[in-house]
């Protein structure tokens, strides 16, 4: 009897996150996800034991340019002598982390005006939408590029570049969270004790929005990643000789008539860290809403 | 239905108004004194006054935003820097390829995206569905650019079935058309397989299999009939993001339309043109979103019911 009153209180602990990544664990999708996500950060984090960013990464090796993949080179040589494969992994250091960082960017802002917005409701939340509406109105990439023109190029502006490009969906699921929890009776109990309200917004609301707004992140970092790369293929983003995914594609195309595999690496780089990216929020999506999956 | 566009007219005014002075603040903050370049190192200060008054540089953020707007008015998007010439008459010159190029990407989208999403929903969880699934996935992860370039390296120069760039005909749309296309499609065929198995549950298609209509028939008269609400929004939804993203496809393929202009542009630091092109292009998306929101209200009854209340 106790061991069965046991086991109903831990279920009713267990809370959304747990719940979800309980469903997670079902989904092979996700799972091969999440096992390809950490192969690339853990090559992004050794990336300096396994290559020298000085001597292989950036130098130039003239003698040993534009050469096919071969056992000395997996990925072949670019038009400046330099290991593909260095420069993919090394470059896998860079989209992460321009990724990461521009999704959390776009997550704080996005989330501290959507809920704002969401509790506080009334005028605020009108003023706060329409700056949303503003900013969904110009095409992500063409707000990017305007924010980097106006910033300068660096791989911090990209960074803040994407980011503000990617904060409109932030603030509407962080609204639309917001507003479904808003009434339960433990935000109207949290208040009743004489909580204050960034108590409550912080310790009572989030918490229980934090799920939806983890896979809108989840599926924010893949385009981000996309974002940054495209920026960098038209210039405007890290700046060379750094060996960021996209502006090896853009150097790529200039030998794309005879070294196509100068094309085809950083680009199966892009693709398979996005693609790992949203089968995990995929999953992730699926587990917070099990109807979505079918 | 009038009073409901007549209200979403009027507010696209405020929102396009903030846009153009988002877009005009940060170009104006991309620019710093283009005076001096113009100038040259050997101007006077009188002549930098001069010619900034001729530039329309001089002024507050705001007076020349309001002056900018005035112009946009009269259809005046000022005198690029680089070539001399008239902004909205080049910006007028590129968007019918801008059009052309999103049209075809659209029919390419909708040419994968709907027998695709059909077959995931009808072959519902078995390998078909699956195999659909898993492409649209793999479609949806491709950086477009990159998928430019790989159509570039096979149909261009391996095979040579199409040119690899410029804007010489119908044939040298195919490619970046498709280049678009596939990261569309992967998108909208998601959203017609669900949207696909939400209708085939439904009570009326069951009775429609009762009676015995071919499964044929159910599926192109009854089921995909009623699916085609969320994919209409997504389509324009997406016709308008093509507008506006189409910017490294016409890169790649070097195509002659808007998204260039603006590439083009930044790279020469011609302020006006990049200003007038992200203006035009965000007024363009936001009717085409305006236009979308009123066709959905009109294809959807229940829609429409909600604004004649």
């Amino acid at each position: 009897m106790k061991k069965k009153q046991r086991k109903s209180q831990q279920y009713k602990k267990r809370s959304m996150l747990a719940m979800m990544l309980r469903q997670l664990r079902k989904n092979k999708g996700a799972i091969l996800g999440l096992i390809l996500v950490v192969i690339i950060i853990a090559l992004a984090l050794l990336a300096p034991v396994l290559y020298d960013y000085d001597t292989v990464v950036i130098a130039q090796n003239l003698k040993e340019r534009l050469q096919a993949p071969s056992a000395a080179h997996w990925f072949g040589t670019d038009d400046m002598g330099r290991d593909i494969l260095a420069r993919v992994v090394y470059g896998a250091r860079y989209s992460l982390a321009v990724g990461l960082i521009a999704v959390l960017i776009a997550l704080l802002v996005g989330v501290t005006l959507g809920a704002t917005a969401g509790y506080v409701g009334g005028p605020m939340e009108e003023v706060i939408m329409r700056i949303c509406d503003i900013f969904s109105s110009i095409p992500s990439v063409l707000m990017a590029i305007a924010v980097v023109s106006a910033l300068g190029k660096s791989t911090v502006n990209l960074m803040i570049a994407v980011g503000i490009a990617s904060t409109a969906p932030f603030i509407r699921v962080a609204r639309a969270a917001v507003l479904t929890v808003r009434g339960e009776e433990y935000v109207e109990s949290a208040r009743a004790i004489g909580m204050r309200e960034w108590q409550i917004v912080l310790g009572h609301i989030l918490p229980n929005c934090i799920s939806q707004i983890i896979v809108q992140a989840t599926l924010r970092v893949g385009s981000a990643i996309i974002s940054a790369a495209q920026l960098s293929f038209l210039g405007l983003g890290v700046p060379a000789p750094a060996p960021e995914w996209g502006s090896m594609l853009s150097s790529g195309r200039s030998y794309i008539r005879d070294y196509s595999y100068m094309t085809l690496f950083p680009g199966l780089a892009i693709m398979i860290t996005v693609l790992s990216l949203n089968m995990i929020g995929d999953g992730l999506r699926d587990a917070l809403d099990p109807k979505l999956k079918r | 239905m009038h009073r409901y566009i007549l209200k979403r007219l009027l507010m696209l005014i405020p929102v396009l108004l903030c846009v153009a002075f988002v877009i005009f603040a940060f170009m104006d903050m991309a620019s710093g004194d283009p005076v001096y370049s113009v100038a040259g190192p050997d101007a006077t200060p009188e002549e930098l006054a001069q010619l900034r008054e001729e530039m329309g540089l001089n002024g507050s953020l705001l007076e020349r935003y309001a002056r900018y707007i005035w112009d946009l008015l009269h259809g005046d998007l000022g005198v690029s820097y680089v070539s001399k010439r008239d902004v909205m008459a080049t910006y007028m010159e590129r968007l019918p390829n801008t059009l052309k190029l999103a049209s075809v990407t659209m029919v390419v989208a909708v040419g994968i995206s709907v027998p695709l999403g059909i077959v995931a929903a009808v072959n519902h969880n078995s390998l078909k569905d699956t195999i659909s699934m898993i492409l649209a996935l793999v479609g949806l992860s491709m950086p477009n650019f990159w998928l430019g370039l790989l159509l570039i390296i096979l149909f261009s120069l391996k095979l040579g079935w199409f040119p690899s760039g410029g804007n010489t005909g119908f044939s040298s749309i195919v490619l970046p058309a498709f280049s678009i296309g596939v990261g569309l499609a992967a998108l909208m065929a998601r959203t017609t397989r669900s949207s696909m198995l939400d209708v085939i549950r439904q009570d009326y298609i069951r009775m429609a299999r009762a009676k015995g209509v071919p499964e044929r028939k159910v599926i192109r008269k009854h089921a995909l009939k009623n699916a085609l609400i969320p994919i209409i929004t997504i389509f324009g939804v997406q016709f308008s993001n093509v507008l506006g993203g189409s910017v490294l496809a016409e890169t790649v393929f070097a195509w002659p339309g808007v998204g260039r202009l603006v590439v083009d542009a930044i790279d020469q630091r011609d302020i006006p043109t990049v200003t007038g092109a992200l203006v035009m292009t965000t007024l363009l998306v936001s009717i085409v979103n305006l236009l979308v929101d009123i066709i959905y209200a009109y294809v959807d009854p229940r829609i429409k019911g909600q604004y004649i209340k």
